[in-house]
């Protein structure tokens, strides 16, 4: 896609067709094949990643903060935890996404795996005396947060083998049903024959998280690190870690095992074996002509997905240091997951972060703002989250990720067609023009769509980012 | 003693039952007609619910948006009859609205779409009823007099003794409707092409008729039962915000798998086969009457995927 100044905007636009995932639009030279390069690159994926998250809680609170009180303080900051929340349903949702976004198996029973670690995490930390079917036993205390992790997820990931094994047999409508009838059978247990267990519908508050491999806690903020005393120099103060103060060790054990979770499966998705979870999300008839255990590869899904709702779950139980079958076990819970994954977009592995993202801010700070009218949100929050998620399953079938990427695009184009109309002035007239009206056509036929079905609306948007006619 | 209450079992698992069976109605013959899941099923219930209390009574709101500017009694206080004619013709005009403007639009998509934005939906209704009327819980609108009769308070009945009139009501009118739409879905000319269109509905498109009409009465027909379900829960269940999430929606898809997709008589079947679990763990084992329930619609989804009376390719 070399850019010499005599390729007309339109055959330019052409050509980012079919490469929706590109992302980068039409950037061409050698700039823009180091770019794709280094996007392919699993290493610059991590590091890209993990720059991220250490500037995540400084936007989430210092940005959004003055964005805040920029706006005369209607109660849209961020708060400490938030950061923390957001990466753990990110690793939830990252997991959900191999099976609903890659292997195109919608479960509304997850809340089953996350719930089984959250207690199973608690429980490993707490003294409480447990009772069932009048076998009794103490809880044995252990507090350290990694062995919680493991346990936890540990059992997770035990359950999902049969509860797997039994669903992914049936597909469609009736895999969805059965992942729920199983949840929702642990639900009922947790809340009434189980809560000699579970201390059942008081919740179980008895979580006691100790300190990370025997040195620090987990509420202590990163920036005690951040003075170094050093040989030579005396005391030295590192300026970027003293500022965080807000910042707590836990974000960062969280942050670490999002990464970690990113890195699995995205090694999981570019191998061979993730190829198969695609496959099969697209035709499972021509998987098995193949000759390949259908079977085995769906399971195998369920059970790594499973996985990574049940490292969720451990994580979200020491965060909270409370547990409840509402909000662990219940149906609904499971429902959450769904809608984080689509509002971001189940067609990238990044995109449900952004509707975790989206999620936890709806509820957790858009909850507390003031707007017009209305006045205090409160519990209108989830009202405001259905709107926004019909809005998005509506409008953008790819989800807000995929939406930001269709906006990158448009942008670049804009931008692009701007560059070729100062530099080549004869043509630029015509040229420019022909773009804006495509722009305007596109823009058209989406306020049409408005109107109408889906598809028309749909059409207009895709028009507008150029694919598929428009300009 | 025994006797007794097995006897008392069995009522209460008619009512619950036939609340169950209008409900999973519904759910199949848009299942099964349009190949439509509707999650936003539960909201049709709650939206039933809500008009039924507010045309049999006048009730008074402490909380919500309403109260907040001002209005304090809303109801009509016409009474259980007129409720009876009111809500389904409401669920009924709600149905061929929601068709129009949420169904058709995803008839071309995946149906994960399609149980997302009905699952958005269904959110939405809730957390509309709730900004409006309040979080609270209102007492059950049952009636005392219907039409003269009176239905309230205790009945003296052979074996089991007292039992509450309004109950046996429920399951009479309850039986009454559901003959009427097991009639209407098996005897008429419009339920032919309902049950065609559940077969093949490219075939009954190529005969010349005109199956997009049919399409609005079915969900609109769905939509009126859920809606008149909703009234029936009512009528001796407190209301809450909640109740379409948790007393129906879930309920009707057990009733749909059990019974299969697409049968009315599966779903008539389904609903009282769990009405009558529930009624009888509650007695039995109280705590674990609801996993049971899971439990007998997991064991019909393992051995029996299609259902009691369903055909394999609907809903797969």
């Amino acid at each position: 896609m070399s850019r010499d100044g005599d390729t007309p905007v339109e055959t330019d636009g052409g050509t980012v067709v079919d490469d929706a995932d590109s992302g980068s639009g039409s950037i061409g030279g050698p700039i823009g094949e180091a770019y794709r390069s280094l996007r392919e690159n699993e290493f610059s994926v991590v590091i890209g990643s993990a720059l991220f998250l250490v500037v995540f809680p400084y936007l989430l609170i210092e940005g959004m903060g003055m964005l805040n009180e920029s706006l005369g303080d209607p109660g849209i900051g961020g708060y400490e935890g938030l950061a923390s929340l957001v990466l753990i349903y990110g690793i939830i949702v990252i997991g959900f996404n191999l099976l609903l976004g890659y292997t195109e198996l919608l479960s509304f029973g997850h809340a089953a795996f996350f719930g089984t670690a959250a207690y199973s995490a608690a429980l490993l930390s707490s003294t409480a005396e447990i009772s069932f079917a009048g076998f009794s036993a103490t809880m044995p205390g252990i507090t350290s947060p990694i062995a919680m992790l493991v346990f936890g997820t540990a059992l997770a990931t035990l359950l999902a083998w049969p509860i797997g094994f039994m669903s992914i047999r049936r597909s469609g409508v009736y895999f969805a049903v059965l992942t729920l009838t199983f949840g929702q059978m642990l639900y009922f247990f947790a809340l009434g024959p189980g809560s000699g267990i579970t201390n059942g519908d008081n919740g179980f508050s008895d979580v006691n998280v100790g300190s990370l491999l025997g040195m620090v806690d987990f509420g202590e903020p990163v920036s005690q690190f951040g003075a170094l005393y050093l040989p030579v120099i005396g005391n030295f103060e590192i300026p970027f870690l003293v500022s965080l103060d807000y910042v707590p060790i836990e974000y960062v054990f969280v942050a670490v095992l999002f990464l970690l979770a990113l890195t699995v499966a995205n090694r999981i998705v570019n191998s061979p074996y993730g190829l198969i979870f695609e496959a099969l999300g697209e035709n499972e008839q021509r998987v098995e002509f193949v000759g390949l255990n259908v079977f085995r590869y769906k399971l195998m899904a369920f059970i790594i997905s499973g996985a990574f709702a049940g490292m969720g779950g451990a994580l979200f139980v020491m965060h909270e240091s409370f547990i409840h079958p509402a909000t662990a076990l219940y149906w609904i819970q499971s429902g959450d997951f769904v809608i984080m994954t689509v509002l971001g977009g189940t067609g990238s592995l990044i995109g449900p972060v952004f509707g975790a993202f989206i999620f936890e801010y709806i509820a957790n700070v858009i909850s507390g703002a003031t707007i017009p009218v209305i006045g205090e949100i409160g519990s209108l929050w989830r009202l405001i989250l259905g709107a926004v998620f019909v809005f998005i399953v509506w409008v953008f079938p790819r989800g807000a990720y995929g939406a930001l990427v269709d906006l990158k695009k448009f942008l670049v184009r804009a931008v692009e067609s701007l560059v070729w109309a100062v530099r080549n002035p004869s043509e630029a007239p015509g040229a420019f023009t022909d773009w804006l009206r495509g722009v305007g056509r596109g823009i058209a036929t989406w306020l049409r769509g408005v109107g109408r079905g889906v598809t028309s609306r749909v059409r207009g948007m895709l028009s507008l980012v150029g694919v598929g006619g428009g300009s | 003693m025994v006797l007794e209450t097995a006897v008392e079992v069995v009522l209460n698992g008619l009512q619950q039952g036939a609340i169950f069976a209008l409900l999973g109605i519904g759910l199949t013959i848009i299942l099964g007609t349009m190949k439509f899941l509707n999650l936003a099923h539960g909201a049709l219930y709650l939206i039933g619910g809500y008009a039924g209390m507010y045309v049999i009574r006048e009730t008074t709101l402490s909380t919500g948006y309403l109260e907040s500017i001002g209005v304090t009694t809303v109801g009509l206080g016409l009474g259980f009859a007129a409720a009876m004619v009111l809500v389904p013709i409401f669920g009924f005009v709600v149905g061929l609205l929601m068709e129009r403007y949420v169904a058709e639009p995803f008839y071309d998509r995946p149906e994960t779409d399609q149980l997302l934005v009905t699952f958005g939906l269904a959110l939405i209704v809730q957390e509309v009823v709730k900004f409006l009327m309040g979080g609270s819980t209102f007492q059950p609108a049952t009636p005392e007099q219907v039409l003269g009769i009176s239905v309230g308070g205790p009945i003296e009945l052979p074996i089991v003794g007292n039992y509450p009139q309004w109950r046996l009501y429920i399951v009479l009118i309850a039986l009454v409707v559901i003959g009427l739409t097991y009639l209407v879905i098996e005897k008429t000319d419009f339920g032919l092409v309902v049950q065609a269109g559940t077969q093949d509905s490219e075939m009954v498109r190529l005969l010349g008729i005109k199956i997009n009409r049919s399409y609005s009465l079915v969900f609109a027909m769905g939509a009126a039962l859920a809606a008149f379900a909703g009234l029936i829960g009512v009528s001796f269940q407190t209301v809450s915000p909640q109740i379409g999430t948790e007393q129906a929606l879930i309920p009707a898809f057990l009733v749909l798998v059990v019974g299969g997709a697409g049968s009315v008589v599966g779903a008539i079947f389904g609903g009282f086969v769990l009405g009558i679990t529930i009624a009888a763990m509650t007695v039995l084992a109280s705590q674990w009457a609801q996993i049971v329930l899971y439990a007998v619609a997991a064991g019909v989804l393992l051995f029996r995927p299609e259902g009691l009376f369903g055909s394999a390719e609907v809903g797969e």
